[in-house]
C-alpha cells in the first residue's frame, strides 16, 4: 500500500552541508577523524555549537562514538540507519517533525573498506572497518552484495538489447561534471574510448561502471524549517521522502527490472509530493553502478524501460559533453559516485543542498529551486529524497 | 502450532553432522537454525530447499516461516536441480578459493529452478566454455569438491555446449 499522507511536507530543512573532499587512496586517517572534520565544518557553518545539537545520526562510528568525539553534552534522540544515505537523512526529519528533538547532526563517513579495495585490504587499522551490510557467503558463488548490480546489468542488456555505452555515457557525465568540483576525487575528463577500454572487473562491467573507493566525509545540520530561517543559510526544505522496498529484495530472488524497490520509491515521492521531474532543475540519480542510474532514468519516468541510452543520447550537451535534460538539468553535477567518490548517496544530497542555497560554485545551476535525489539501488536500498528551496 | 522443534530441521537429508560440525564445515556461511537443513543436505549432495508444506509454495533463502501463508511447516525438500539461466556474470576478480582461477573469467549465474517460476539458486556453470554460457540455457545440477565439502553446480544440458567445453578453453568474455 502506498500512502500519500505527508504531514511533515515542507516542514523540516536542512539548514547546512558541508565535506571534507574525497581522495581514492588510503588517507592514513580514520573514518571517525573525517566525521569530526565535516561535522565541526557544518556547525560552524552554521553559527552552532555543540550544545545547540540535541539529535545526532549517521552509520560509522557510531552516534554514540560521535557524540564523545565532539564533546556533545546531551541529546535526546540518536540514530545509526544503514546506507544509503536518504534513510539517515528521513530519520533526522520524521525525528525533529515529530518533537523526538530539534537539531540534529547528521553525518556520513565514506571510507575506503577491505571489501572493496584490496589496498584497503593490506592496511591493519582497515580489516575491521565494514559498511554493517552483510554479503553472502566467503566464495565466488554467490551474487550477493555488489555483484547482484553486475548480474542484473547482463540482464538489462539482455532484455533490452543495447550495448555497453549506454552504459558509458553515465560514466562520462559524472567525470565531466567533477571536474569542476575540488571535492571530487577523479577529475580528469575521459572518454567513450577509455570507457570501453577500461579493465573489466565482473562482465559486463568494467572499473568505469563502478564508483571510486574514497576517504572523506560529510556532515549536514537538519533542524524545524522555523529555526533554519534564522541560521546563515537559505532553508532548503525536505518536501517528501521515500524508501521503497518489496518483498523479494535478495539479489537473486529480486523479480525483475521491472519490479522492485525502485518503484515503490517512484511512487511513493509522487503521491506525496506537488512536484515531479518536469519541475526539478537539478536531479541526481544513484551511480554506484552505471546500472542503477539507466534504470533510475526509467522508473523516474523520463523514457520507458530499455530507453535511458537513447533519452540521454537525445539529452546530451556536446558543447559541455555531459547531460543536460530539455537543455537545461544537469545530472550530478558533482561528479556522483563515479568521479566524487562512493558517498552513498551523501554527496549526492550534500550537492542538491548547495545548489538549492545557491553555494554551488562553477557548477552552479542559475536559479536553482527544487532536486530530486533518487538514491541506492534495486532490492533493499532504493530510496528518495525531493527537495526545494523555500 | 508446530514448534521450532518439530520445524524445518527434519528434512530428508538423513546427516547426523552436529550443528557445531556443520558450522565448521561451512564457515563464513550464513549456518543457522532456518538453514542448517540446506546446508546438511549438502553433505550428502541433496539440493534441499524450503518448501511450505501448508500451501506448497517453495522459497529460497531458506526462512523460518512461509512468506506466503505464514505457517510454520516450511520444510527443506530436495530439488531437480533443473532450471534455466537467468542471469550471469563472469568474474575477472574475485574472493579466494579453492580451484579458481580468474584468470579465465569465472562463471556465477543464478538459475530459476524448475519447481516453481521465480525460484532462483546462484552458483557456478562447470564443462562450459564461457562463449556458450548465457541466459536463457537450460542447466542440470552437479556437485563439485571445495576444500573436502560438496558444493551445488550447474551443467549445461545443450550438447554444442558440452561439445564447446571440449574444445576450446579460452571462452573469455567480451
Amino acid at each position: 500500500m502506498i500512502s500519500g499522507r505527508n504531514p511533515m511536507k515542507d516542514m523540516v530543512a536542512i539548514a547546512a552541508a558541508a565535506t571534507t573532499g574525497f581522495v581514492p587512496h588510503n588517507s592514513g586517517r580514520s573514518q571517525a577523524s573525517f566525521v569530526a572534520e565535516a561535522s565541526i565544518r557544518v556547525l560552524r557553518d552554521c553559527g552552532l555549537t555543540v550544545s545547540d545539537v540535541d539529535g545526532i545520526c549517521g552509520s560509522s562510528p557510531s552516534a554514540a562514538t560521535v557524540q564523545k568525539m565532539l564533546g556533545i553534552p546531551d541529546v535526546t534522540w540518536f540514530a545509526n540507519p544503514s546506507i544509503p544515505f536518504v534513510n539517515h537523512l528521513a530519520a533526522a526529519v520524521s525525528a525533529v517533525h515529530s518533537g523526538l528533538c530539534d537539531t540534529v547532526l547528521v553525518y556520513h563517513g565514506a571510507y575506503r573498506l577491505p571489501w572493496n579495495t584490496a589496498s584497503s585490504l593490506r592496511d591493519p587499522f582497515r580489516r575491521g572497518s565494514s559498511m554493517g551490510l552483510g554479503v553472502g557467503g566467503p566464495g565466488p558463488e554467490t551474487i550477493a552484495g555488489a555483484v547482484g548490480y553486475t548480474a542484473w546489468a547482463s540482464r538489462y542488456m539482455h532484455e533490452h538489447r543495447v550495448p555497453k555505452e549506454h552504459f558509458g555515457y553515465v560514466a562520462i557525465n559524472d567525470r565531466t561534471n567533477a571536474a569542476a568540483n575540488p571535492a571530487s576525487a577523479m577529475r580528469e575528463p575521459i572518454t567513450m574510448n577509455d570507457y570501453l577500454a577500461a579493465r573489466m572487473i565482473r562482465w559486463p562491467l568494467c572499473l568505469l561502471d563502478m564508483d571510486v573507493p574514497v576517504d572523506g566525509a560529510d556532515a549536514f545540520v537538519v533542524t524545524t524549517a522555523e529555526r533554519a530561517r534564522d541560521l546563515p543559510h537559505p532553508p532548503v526544505l525536505v518536501h517528501a521522502a521515500a524508501l521503497g522496498m518489496i518483498d523479494l529484495n535478495e539479489e537473486d530472488q529480486a523479480p525483475g527490472l521491472d519490479r522492485n524497490g525502485q518503484h515503490v520509491t517512484v511512487e511513493a515521492l509522487k503521491a506525496k509530493s506537488d512536484f515531479w521531474i518536469d519541475d526539478i532543475d537539478v536531479y541526481f540519480p544513484y551511480d554506484g553502478f552505471t546500472i542503477i542510474t539507466l534504470n533510475w532514468f526509467e522508473n523516474a519516468g523520463f523514457c520507458g524501460p530499455g530507453e535511458a541510452g537513447a533519452f540521454i543520447e537525445q539529452h546530451w550537451d556536446t558543447a559541455s559533453n555531459r547531460i543536460l535534460i530539455n537543455g537545461r538539468i544537469p545530472v550530478n553535477p558533482h561528479g556522483g559516485s563515479l568521479s566524487e567518490g562512493a558517498t552513498q548517496a551523501s554527496g549526492h544530497v550534500r550537492e542538491a543542498v548547495h545548489q538549492l542555497q545557491g553555494l554551488a560554485g562553477p557548477r552552479q545551476v542559475p536559479d536553482a529551486r527544487r532536486a530530486l535525489v533518487t538514491a541506492g539501488g534495486f532490492f533493499f536500498n532504493a530510496q528518495g529524497v525531493m527537495l526545494r528551496r523555500e | 502450532m508446530a514448534s521450532v522443534a518439530n520445524r524445518p530441521n527434519m528434512a530428508s537429508a538423513a546427516n547426523s553432522a552436529s550443528d557445531e560440525e556443520l558450522v565448521a564445515r561451512f564457515p563464513g556461511h550464513p549456518v543457522d537454525h532456518d538453514s542448517a537443513a540446506h546446508y546438511r543436505g549438502r553433505l550428502t549432495r541433496q539440493l534441499l530447499v524450503h518448501r511450505c508444506a501448508a500451501c506448497g509454495i517453495w522459497h529460497h533463502p531458506p526462512k523460518p516461516v512461509c512468506p506466503a501463508c505464514w505457517s510454520n511447516a516450511v520444510e527443506a525438500r530436495e530439488v531437480s536441480g533443473n532450471g534455466t539461466v537467468h542471469l550471469v556474470v563472469f568474474l575477472h576478480q574475485g574472493p579466494p578459493a579453492a580451484g579458481v582461477d580468474y584468470s579465465t573469467p569465472y562463471p556465477v549465474v543464478t538459475v530459476e529452478l524448475d519447481e516453481q517460476p521465480g525460484l532462483r539458486f546462484t552458483s557456478t556453470v562447470v564443462g562450459s566454455a564461457n562463449d556458450t554460457i548465457v541466459i536463457g540455457c537450460r542447466v542440470v545440477l552437479d556437485w563439485i569438491e571445495r576444500d573436502s565439502t560438496p558444493l551445488p553446480v550447474f551443467r549445461l544440458v545443450d550438447p554444442e555446449s558440452q561439445e564447446a567445453a571440449f574444445g576450446s578453453d579460452t571462452g573469455v568474455k567480451p
